[in-house]
């Protein structure tokens, strides 16, 4: 027997009911998430081709654009002939661009919908896994394995390229969410739990569901290794950056130096307040923070780097 | 890399290369040259992501600034007037036509001269880049800040009345102000005479004496006394015999016959110019100055014909400027008419032909 669904377009909410294969329908068609997954992959693979036809064409509009920089600056001639030439190109170069953007943004739309349907895929996997037999709820992971997924993650977090005129928004880099913001099923959150000896301790956690008659949230630790699933009230959880924010364009989306920030300790699953030290420079590069710790003289650690990922603010008063 | 060069606003020559995607994404370069079959792996999407976006993010930062420069010189555009343009033109005409003359026939010979990327560009050299110079060219948005040089404008204007024609209504005025007025007789009537100054100021300081006699007076009160006011009547008495002695004849000259006759050597000697309020008698018998009432305008009767003459040249000029017209009309019919290569018709020649000849008639009338 197969579970049948009707699935939106852009494939986020899917609730996978226990133990079946999953089908999903799509504008009609009935497929595996496989063949899905496939056919998405080639429809990036001409997407990718479309870039570079778009680009290669516009090239030569770019080279005249540059020789008549060359002419105006070296002879000297600011005619208003050469001015509106000059805006004629920059005309055109304008809708090149422009066209160059839409493809790229489709390429990456296309990868990002890809990506969600394999996390689907992985969920899916996972909650079959749980209902399946009796081993222990959880499969372990190795340490290094989660590290390098978390590594993975972080920089993968797509990168938020606003068109002209647009500003980040919630969830990208620094700007917080929404106030009415519920975070979804596989999304990641910084979660304050409380330990078995009552401390209480802000954890990497992934989000399993959200019940709007209670306003909780049940969450699950990133790390499988012996912790179980937590269920906490919405002032408890801190969804975690959805998009990386451009330093280059929009720098307002970053944490600025000094600012006091929860940020995931290297190598752990868990968050701790910092002080930021300095901020990104380029798309792929981390914060460099400094960690509040008393071992250390001043009550700081050196600079250590997190990425935009696990950097969130922190709203706690007072030390844990 | 921006190479940033003062221009009208700042106009940021931005160097929009694109990404050189076979060097910084190799991933996508990779797969563009696969075939459909091989396609994408799902491993292989992370990096891909990562690349697509340096492409966009460069993309992006390439439309802002196109549309930022674009939106620079369109603003230009509409806030500058023609006479920027002409201004900005000559100005660099001027200061670079002699580069320019010569680089161009270079250009046109030659082609390849010094350093510069990429074959078969025309090569500008001659011209060594100098900055400071391109910076020396105008900036158009200053113009309207600095103060306009119009002294040209005034100049021209303040001219201009003396280069006006001449119009019949300031011929009119002219002669309303030569129109002998009626009543001029009032004007010739001389007065009489009144007191000589020498005379007058005399009595204007004995009066002032007294006035500060008594005002001493009523100061010294007793001291003074008789002794002054017997002193004013002797003054006064003084005063009363000079003047029956010396009346001043209404128009005769008040000095006595052996004053007279010293001013009249003085006069003759040229050591001092003739007194002019009292005439001294003329004795020399010299001409009076009835030379100056002669050469008056109105005397002259003036017609304005140099004036009359003048306008009628206007006119005649105002008649060639029409006929210039007509034959320039004419000219551009025949041009028309060749250029389309059929001859001219009759009517086009009868016309300019018609148009040349009256323009000679009128130059003629000019001339004579």
């Amino acid at each position: 027997m197969f579970t049948v669904m009707a699935m939106p377009n852009n494939f986020q909410h899917v609730t996978v009911i226990e133990g079946q294969p999953c089908l999903f329908i799509s504008q009609g068609n009935i497929m595996s998430a496989d063949t899905k997954i496939a056919e998405l992959l080639t429809e990036l693979h001409q997407l990718i081709k479309q870039t570079q036809e778009e680009r290669s064409r516009s090239e030569h509009n770019l080279l005249n654009i540059q020789k008549t920089h060359e002419r105006m600056q070296t002879e000297n001639k600011t005619s208003p002939y050469y001015r509106t030439k000059l805006r004629g190109l920059y005309t055109t170069a304008k809708a090149d661009a422009e066209a160059e953007c839409s493809i790229l943004r489709h390429a990456l739309d296309k990868i990002a919908e890809i990506k969600s349907l394999l996390e689907e895929r992985r969920i899916a996997a996972r909650m079959a896994g749980t209902y399946s037999d009796n081993d222990p709820p959880r499969k372990t992971m190795r340490r290094g394995v989660l590290m390098t997924l978390l590594q993975q993650s972080a920089m993968t977090l797509p990168l938020w390229i606003g068109k002209p005129g647009d500003s980040p928004p919630p969830l990208c880099g620094a700007m917080p969410a929404s106030s009415d913001y519920v975070a979804k099923q596989g999304d990641k959150v910084a979660a304050r739990v409380k330990a078995v000896d009552g401390d209480e301790q802000w954890i990497l956690a992934e989000v399993v569901s959200y019940s709007h008659s209670t306003n909780k949230y049940e969450v699950d630790d990133i790390d499988e290794e012996g912790k179980e699933r937590h269920t906490l009230s919405r002032r408890r959880i801190i969804p975690l950056p959805q998009w990386k924010a451009n330093p280059e364009t929009d720098p307002e989306a970053l944490f600025s130096k000094d600012q006091l920030v929860l940020a995931l300790y290297p190598q752990t699953t868990c968050f701790y307040r910092a002080l930021i030290h300095t901020p990104p420079h380029r798309p792929q590069d981390d914060y460099s923070v400094l960690f509040e710790d008393t071992s250390y003289a001043d009550g700081y650690s050196p600079p250590l780097n997190v990425a935009q990922r696990y950097v969130v603010a922190c709203k706690e008063n007072k030390k844990k | 890399m921006m190479s940033e060069l003062k221009d009208c606003p700042p106009l940021k020559y931005y160097d929009f290369k694109p990404v050189e995607h076979v060097k910084l994404c190799p991933r996508y370069t990779a797969v563009l040259g696969r075939s459909e079959d091989d396609g994408i792996g799902i491993e292989e999407l992370d990096t891909l992501q990562l690349e697509l976006e340096t492409l966009l993010s460069s993309a992006s930062r390439r439309l802002r600034a196109l549309e930022e420069q674009r939106q620079i010189l369109t603003d230009w555009q509409d806030k500058k007037g023609d006479k920027r343009f002409l201004k900005l033109g000559k100005d660099t005409d001027l200061s670079a036509s002699s580069r320019h003359k010569p680089k161009k026939q270079k250009l046109d010979g030659k082609g390849s001269h010094g350093p510069g990327p990429g074959p078969g560009r025309p090569k500008s050299k001659n011209v060594q880049p100098k900055v400071q110079e391109y910076e020396l060219s105008e900036d158009p948005q200053d113009i309207p800040r600095n103060p306009k040089n119009d002294a040209p404008n005034r100049f021209w204007a303040s001219v201009e009345p003396y280069c006006a024609d001449i119009t019949n209504e300031e011929i009119r005025v002219l002669e309303e102000l030569l129109k002998p007025p009626d009543d001029e007789a009032e004007y010739y009537k001389i007065p009489a005479l009144g007191k000589h100054y020498s005379q007058r100021w005399a009595q204007e300081d004995l009066l002032e004496e007294q006035r500060e006699g008594a005002r001493a007076n009523d100061k010294k009160k007793s001291l003074m006394g008789p002794l002054s006011e017997l002193d004013a009547k002797d003054v006064d008495a003084l005063l009363k015999k000079s003047e029956s002695q010396h009346d001043p004849p209404e128009d005769g000259c008040p000095f006595g016959p052996l004053t007279q006759r010293l001013l009249q050597a003085l006069v003759e000697e040229n050591i001092i110019s003739p007194m002019e309020d009292s005439p001294i008698p003329d004795l020399s018998g010299k001409d009076g100055g009835n030379d100056a009432a002669g050469t008056s305008p109105r005397s002259q009767g003036k017609s304005f014909s140099l004036a009359k003459e003048e306008m009628r040249k206007q006119e005649l000029r105002q008649r060639v400027r029409v006929s210039d017209n007509e034959v320039m009309e004419g000219f551009r019919r025949i041009m028309a008419a060749r250029q389309k290569k059929r001859t001219p018709t009759k009517k086009e020649k009868d016309q300019a032909w018609k148009a040349l000849k009256e323009r000679d008639s009128i130059l003629k009338l000019l001339d004579g």
